[in-house]
């Protein structure tokens, strides 16, 4: 997404242009005006007397809102331009565009202004897919604007386009005819409206809950980042990347459209600015320390569409938490099972492990017993409906054979779990870090039956079967002569044996016997998975290793910081350390900007992190990162009411302050030096 | 053949005490059209507790769609979210309290029933 494309966002609206500020969408290219899953403009070009304009340069002014300096001509050296353009756009319901023009001449100047406007109200699915419509276009042109209109059935989208300035609408676009003093200027604002239409022309629930939006954007923000901790260090790339975070995670919150009012954030630009359950649970995770509320209504929302039923188009169980809920026409006639789709073999653990995080950080009972069902029901379908092969393991295996997913694990690509020759394993497939977050909410839900829901006897059948499954799960998935656990077993159970950065959320999740800790440990700092940035997804060796292979190769970001968390957890401070100045130096390689995932090439090969050519972003969990990282290096852990600080930093990092730390505790300060060769425990306020 | 509108809400009325719709407080009127006919029902949450009426007093959600429409999602053969993403049912008012309900709408008619979510042979 870069190739000088310009992008702004807010929540699940965004735009996507070039540097001038022009939209000229293809069927599959995903640039344009995108609302709830549709694009609403596919063609947005802006000429002076027939001419196309010329970039000077482009302001992101705010996540929500650009500015583009432009020149008329088409060359590329100007001697004397007489005429200079700002375009200043805001998105809101769809975006507003301010139009300055400034005379620079002594003379007076009359020019013809027009925009050209079309949209293919195309599916983001189309769009990723290059898929065909089935509805009817049209296009309306009157005084005062311009409606562009798609439909199908009862299915209708809309965009209207109006402006303040005096404009002659056509079915194509609108003409300005603007006549300019000496030395004068030209406004027009013009307004983009993406409608979803109803068929009784009721109140459009859907866009106003946005429109009031806009006004309060800059405000929400001031006070967001004004609420979060406050971070110093002698280090600027942390400081500068902690910044660039707090704002993203902002662009990305979204609300979504039948629960209004609640945000949690949304997975990634362009493809997933939807409600993910995976996505959203890791994020609030990494948030936890800054913005607690991102948790709260992560967990309220997911909580409200847990599967009820039994779908096998959706691949939906009782008590499964979602995967991904979609807005667009495809989804709507059931093309796609994200009304929404639950094929997603992590998140329902997931979702106890935040309860419980969210409680230990906040001391919120009441959001714990408001969920008490809910969590049930999730640790209820780890053990009826997702031990598919009834040998005492999570597996997955999707129902809907034709548009679900088939790798229902965070690395969900069709070639991710694979044995060391490059093998793919059948169906179905028990991936490791899926037993330990089970392991890790079983343990957690025993936690909040024993202290919250006040169920001893739930509390001790949980923590039998944890110390069971722990057992098991140390015997089966353990291969003995690589000293690491196996990326998955197979339906015969047998060792999908692959050496992946998996093993590091085992560590996370607790599963691993402390005997077995240190040789996972040497293996995500050993030279086979450490390439000098991060952690890789495959080492290299194995036989579908690739450094730019989505899941076989390259270094995600937020997978590393919930390595660090897990070796911090067992103790390995330094190799945490390591870790996190790895990514963070990755940070002052994207002004601050985490990717979703890098090459895994060797650093000193490269010296600069290759991006993954379609890689998102900015991308929830990767904008998260640097805040787990905070989290990692200051060692902190909310124990009872206290939260202990135990830093241990990278060697870039000499002293690392965070400031207004919020919790049950109020609020606290961290703080963190580095001395050579020890990483003791650190003064705190 | 029955009609699965009536028995849907029927069996509603029966539970009388409904777990899944949690703490959603609020009335939901359902406005069912065939033809020139409205039919009309009117389910009231408080805390778990269910009850179900065919009057036409005001309600804190209105869901609007046809008859037909949502005899299938009554049964299981029609999705209620996407059917409201299609503008097929409508709805004014809180959105959340329809969320809330929709979780005690039927499974599809099974391809493969029980429990362990096993892919079909």
């Amino acid at each position: 997404m870069s190739n000088g494309l310009v992008q702004i966002l807010d929540g699940n609206t965004f735009v996507v242009s070039d540097r001038r500020g022009d939209i000229e969408a293809s069927r599959a290219d995903p640039t344009g005006l995108f609302s709830f899953d549709t694009r609403f403009l596919s063609r947005w070009l802006l000429t002076i007397d027939g001419e196309r304009l010329n970039p000077l340069s482009v302001d992101d002014l705010q996540y929500f809102e650009t500015r583009f300096f432009l020149v008329p001509g088409t060359g590329t050296v100007y001697v004397d331009a007489k005429l200079s353009l700002i375009r200043r756009r805001a998105v809101g319901a769809g975006f507003h565009e301010q139009l300055t023009i400034f005379n620079h001449h002594n003379k007076p100047v009359d020019v013809t202004v027009r925009i050209e406007a079309a949209s293919d109200f195309a599916d983001l699915f189309e769009v990723k897919d290059a898929l065909q419509k089935t509805g009817t276009y049209s296009a309306q042109a009157d005084d005062g604007k311009l409606v562009l209109a798609y439909r199908r059935e009862t299915f209708m989208r809309s965009t209207e386009i109006s402006t303040t300035a005096s404009a002659i609408f056509d079915e194509t676009g609108l003409t300005f005819d603007v006549q300019l003093e000496p030395h004068g200027e030209w406004h027009a604002d013009i307004e983009v409206t993406a409608r979803l239409d109803r068929t009784r022309g009721q109140d459009d629930s859907l866009a106003s809950a946005r429109a009031r939006r806009r006004e309060n954007l800059r405000r929400d923000l001031d006070r967001w980042v004004a609420d979060a901790p406050r971070v110093e260090c002698d280090w600027d790339p942390l400081r500068t990347a902690y910044r660039r975070s707090l704002v993203d995670l902002a662009a990305l919150r979204f609300s979504p459209p039948i629960t209004p009012g609640r945000s949690l954030p949304a997975a990634g630009l362009p493809w997933f600015m939807t409600m993910f359950g995976r996505d959203s649970i890791f994020t609030s995770l990494q948030a936890l320390p800054f913005t607690p509320e991102l948790a709260a209504t992560t967990l309220r929302v997911l909580a409200m569409w847990q599967g009820t039923r039994v779908d096998d188009f959706r691949d939906e169980d009782p008590g499964r938490i979602l995967h991904e809920m979609r807005y667009g026409e495809m989804t709507a006639f059931e093309e796609r099972p994200h009304s929404p789709y639950y094929g997603c073999a992590d998140a329902t653990a997931l979702f106890v492990v935040l309860l419980d995080e969210y409680e230990r950080w906040t001391g919120d009972r009441q959001l714990v017993r408001d969920l008490e069902l809910e969590a049930r029901a999730a640790l209820a379908w780890i053990d009826e409906y997702a031990d598919l092969m009834g040998n005492g393991y999570v597996s997955y295996q999707r129902r809907n054979e034709d548009t679900g997913l088939e790798n229902q694990c965070w690395k969900d690509s069709w070639d991710s779990i694979s044995y060391r020759d490059g093998r793919l394993p059948g169906f179905p497939r028990a991936t490791c870090e899926l037993q330990g977050y089970a392991y890790d909410a079983k343990r957690r839900g025993a936690r909040l039956a024993r202290e919250i829901w006040d169920d001893s006897g739930f509390a001790e059948a949980l923590e039998r079967q944890a110390t069971d499954l722990k057992r098991r799960f140390n015997r089966d998935f353990w291969v003995a002569d690589g000293e690491y656990f196996a990326l998955a077993l197979d339906p015969d159970g047998t060792q999908v044996d692959s050496l992946t950065s998996n093993i590091g959320h085992l560590l996370w999740s607790g599963v691993v016997d402390d005997a077995k800790a240190p040789a996972v440990a040497r293996h995500l700092v050993g030279p086979r998975l450490f390439s000098g940035w991060g952690v890789r997804t495959l080492a290299t060796g194995e036989g579908r290793y690739n450094p730019i292979g989505y899941h076989v190769g390259t270094v995600w970001p937020f997978d590393n910081a919930f390595i660090a968390w897990g070796l911090r957890r067992y103790g390995f401070k330094d190799e945490a350390a390591q870790i996190a100045g790895g990514i963070l130096d990755a940070t002052a390689c994207f002004d601050g900007r985490l990717p979703e995932a890098f090459g895994g090439y060797e650093r000193e090969a490269t010296k600069y992190p290759v991006q993954y050519p379609t890689a998102c972003s900015p991308q929830a969990w990767s904008t998260g990162t640097p805040l787990l990282l905070l989290r990692t290096m200051l060692g902190l852990e909310p124990i009872g009411d206290h939260l202990i600080v135990d830093p241990a930093l990278p060697p870039a990092i000499g002293e690392l302050t965070l400031l207004d730390i919020p919790g049950r505790w109020g609020r606290f300060d961290a703080f963190g030096r580095s001395r050579p060769g020890s990483s003791g425990p650190h003064a705190m306020r | 053949m029955a009609d699965a509108t009536a028995v849907f809400f029927d069996e509603l009325a029966r539970q009388g005490r409904v777990p899944l719709l949690g703490d959603a407080v609020g009335t939901v009127r359902f406005e069912l059209v065939s033809g020139s006919r409205v039919e009309i029902w009117r389910v009231g949450l408080d805390h778990g507790d269910v009850s179900v009426s065919q009057d036409d007093r005001s309600a804190d959600c209105v869901v609007r769609g046809d008859k037909a429409l949502f005899d299938g999602i009554a049964c299981g053969k029609v999705n209620a979210m996407a059917a409201l993403l299609r503008g097929a049912l409508t709805f004014q008012g809180d959105p959340e309290l329809l969320v809330r309900l929709q979780r005690v709408f039927p499974s599809p008619p099974a391809r493969v029933a029980g429990s362990g979510g096993a892919a079909s042979p």
